[in-house]
């Protein structure tokens, strides 16, 4: 099987195959979580609700990353708040905005958009890169951090790693030819996509459900999120 | 069945899709450890919040997820061991408030409180509960209070209360509109809280009564996170509100039986919604608010510098988080000053959640009290003001233990003494 044969196969038959087994998996996972039932709540609220919803919201997203010196979150973990934000920041900027990726995005669903150019999504790729392996020490030595942290964590970290280091190789041209080191990137990829319903990858998807409860328990007392 | 088969179905009943989703957004990022005024106390990595509901999370994976039925035959996790469930009750009862603090910093927004609760439950239902907590338990369920205040005891020391501050305590009112259960913490140990709080009422001139059938508000089963003795103890303050016709119940200055009867009861008991409940901090917010009684101001301003510390499960779990500094703003405008962090961030004190009642929590919970002293300290406080008893026996406790010049001081005491004749 020659290096052609292979990159066909990563970014064909297996990439879709990858792409249905994380789509379906995440709709498992999430319908199993539904499917146990919501116990009804009849206790009067005090606060609004919806309010304390969006607010957690917008909080979480547009307000915190920005200002996180006034959360004593932030003055006590350093180091996990802006690495842990900067780890997502970047997954963002180069998923979404990386030209690359829109245009694999674009053959999937025909919908297109503008990105960023090349120099800016490199330097953030390059910031994911080097937050996630400062995570990676903290985890091996913080006494918490090694308490809590199983093969699976180490695992996720891998399978999230190494389309990171793979994409900026490839990027880079740095250790060997452009189909090899386009081949790896493409293997990673798949194997994160097949990762992600298997572990704790998929907390996307239960992000919503945990800060929509947050917004409500906080919202129905009245007291701010 | 086994122990931990016992804890296993109670971890199972407590997992509906509410705590799964939970469950299932953890990321295992560890922030919420430097929420904790334990670990932050003691640096123990074990009292981690994450760590703290390992079992609750281990028990789903296996029974309700796919990859953790795999892992479990292919032997890559095991089963919850008796062991574990021992070990986790001392984590859970020794070293936890359920103050929630670490739901604040969750950056998933996990109400961590909650699932800390649920996982009281497993260990309740399996025994792995402290022997005195059980202990004092067992005195609820028989004696009707965890400080053995009897019915005896009960009606002699309201009668004394009465006597010694001259006030008139109105009892089993029918038709009165609001009844007031008192805690065994105020009318064994602050009785002045007691006759404060009849003060305010009769100044304001209302129908109030408290109820020798529902005598006690402190539930000792919430801390232990039984649903049975909940529901019981429960179920004595609501019988005694439906025997005499009340609208309202007032909850005085304790904070975990606040949150039992005023967040939880009405999932428990539909009929808990016959009634409106309310913490004593937001009557007496009302009674001011609305002038009903008046208060001198500036009546504190000279007795050196007042700082309020927030109570878990009355402010931060319960929102009564405005009234208690409008009121000391008008008590000591100059003298109040607020302590870092405050209000639904504030760091708790040590000692709720029924660990003050666990002789073998004392070390951690003194350690975790020299936060609160930092605080304290730091805006150079002579007294400190808050609106739950168990803080304030935590408070007075710790004073005494690191031998402190403050005052410790309950709202309700301040504002009776403060008013306008």
């Amino acid at each position: 099987m020659n290096q052609q044969t292979v990159l066909e196969f990563a970014r064909g038959p297996f990439f879709y195959f990858a792409l249905l087994f994380m789509l379906f998996g995440l709709a498992y996972r999430l319908f199993s979580v539904i499917s146990l039932g919501w116990s009804k709540n009849r206790v009067p609220n005090k606060g609004s609700q919806a309010k304390g919803v969006f607010m957690t919201f917008l909080k979480g997203v547009l307000i915190w990353p920005f200002i996180p010196w006034v959360k004593n979150t932030f003055t006590r973990n350093p180091l996990i708040y802006i690495g842990g934000g900067l780890f997502h920041l970047s997954l963002f900027v180069v998923i979404i905005l990386g030209t690359p990726h829109m245009l694999v995005t674009k053959s999937l669903v025909g919908v297109q958009w503008a990105t960023l150019p090349l120099p800016i999504v490199d330097f953030m790729a390059a910031t994911g890169i080097i937050a996630m392996l400062i995570l990676l020490v903290n985890r091996m030595i913080h006494p918490v951090m090694k308490l809590i942290s199983g093969p699976a964590e180490y695992l996720a970290w891998l399978f999230v790693f190494l389309p990171m280091i793979t994409g900026y190789m490839m990027t880079h041209h740095i250790g060997g030819s452009y189909e090899s080191l386009f081949t790896r990137h493409m293997i990673t990829v798949d194997v994160l996509m097949i990762w992600i319903p298997l572990s704790r990858l998929s907390h996307f998807v239960f992000y919503f459900f945990s800060r929509a409860i947050h917004g409500q328990e906080f919202g129905k007392r009245g007291v701010a999120v | 069945m086994s122990t931990t088969e016992k804890a296993m179905e109670a971890f199972v009943h407590e997992t509906g899709s509410w705590v799964a989703a939970q469950l299932e957004s953890c990321t295992r990022c560890g922030m919420c450890a430097e929420a904790c005024h334990f670990y932050q106390a003691t640096g123990n990595p074990e009292y981690a919040p994450v760590w703290k509901m390992e079992l609750l999370r281990r028990a789903y994976e296996q029974r309700f997820t796919l990859v953790g039925g795999i892992k479990l035959s292919l032997g890559l996790d095991k089963p919850i061991t008796d062991e574990e469930i021992a070990h986790w009750g001392e984590l859970n009862y020794e070293a936890c408030t359920v103050c929630n603090k670490c739901s604040m910093v969750c950056p998933m927004g996990i109400d961590i409180g909650s699932l800390l609760h649920g996982m009281r439950a497993g260990l309740a239902a399996a025994g792995a509960i402290p022997a005195d907590l059980a202990a004092a338990v067992t005195k609820q369920v028989d004696e009707g209070s965890p400080l053995g205040m009897t019915d005896k005891v009960w009606d002699q020391r309201l009668e004394w209360v009465a006597d010694e501050w001259e006030v008139e305590i109105p009892r089993d009112v029918k038709g009165a509109t609001t009844l007031v259960v008192f805690s065994s913490i105020e009318v064994m140990k602050f009785p002045a809280n007691v006759a404060a709080i009849a003060k305010v009422l009769n100044k304001a001139g209302e129908k109030w009564t408290v109820s020798s059938k529902a005598r006690e508000i402190v539930n000792f089963g919430f801390y232990e996170g039984s649903e049975e003795h909940t529901k019981l103890f429960l179920n004595r303050v609501l019988d005694g509100a439906k025997d005499l016709g009340v609208k309202r119940i007032v909850v005085t200055e304790c904070g975990h039986a606040y949150d039992a009867l005023r967040w939880h009861a009405a999932n428990w008991i539909p009929e808990a919604s016959n009634f409106e409940v309310i913490h004593i901090t937001g009557v007496l917010g009302e009674l001011i608010g609305s002038g009903r009684i008046k208060i001198k101001p500036g009546f504190f301003n000279d007795g050196g510098k007042i700082t309020f510390h927030d109570a878990c499960k009355i402010q931060r779990k319960g929102g009564h988080i405005q009234e208690p500094r409008d009121i000391l703003k008008v008590l000591a405008p100059d003298a109040f000053i607020e302590m870092t962090p405050n209000r639904e961030e504030s760091v708790c004190c040590g000692g709720g959640g029924g660990v003050i009642a666990v002789k073998a929590a004392d070390p951690v919970r003194y350690a975790s009290f020299e936060l609160k002293i930092d605080q304290v300290n730091t805006v150079s406080a002579k007294t400190v003001a808050m609106t739950c008893s168990n803080c304030r026996l935590q408070f007075t406790d710790g004073v005494d233990h690191f031998k402190l010049d403050w005052k410790v001081a309950g709202l309700s005491q301040m504002v009776a003494d403060a008013l306008e004749e």
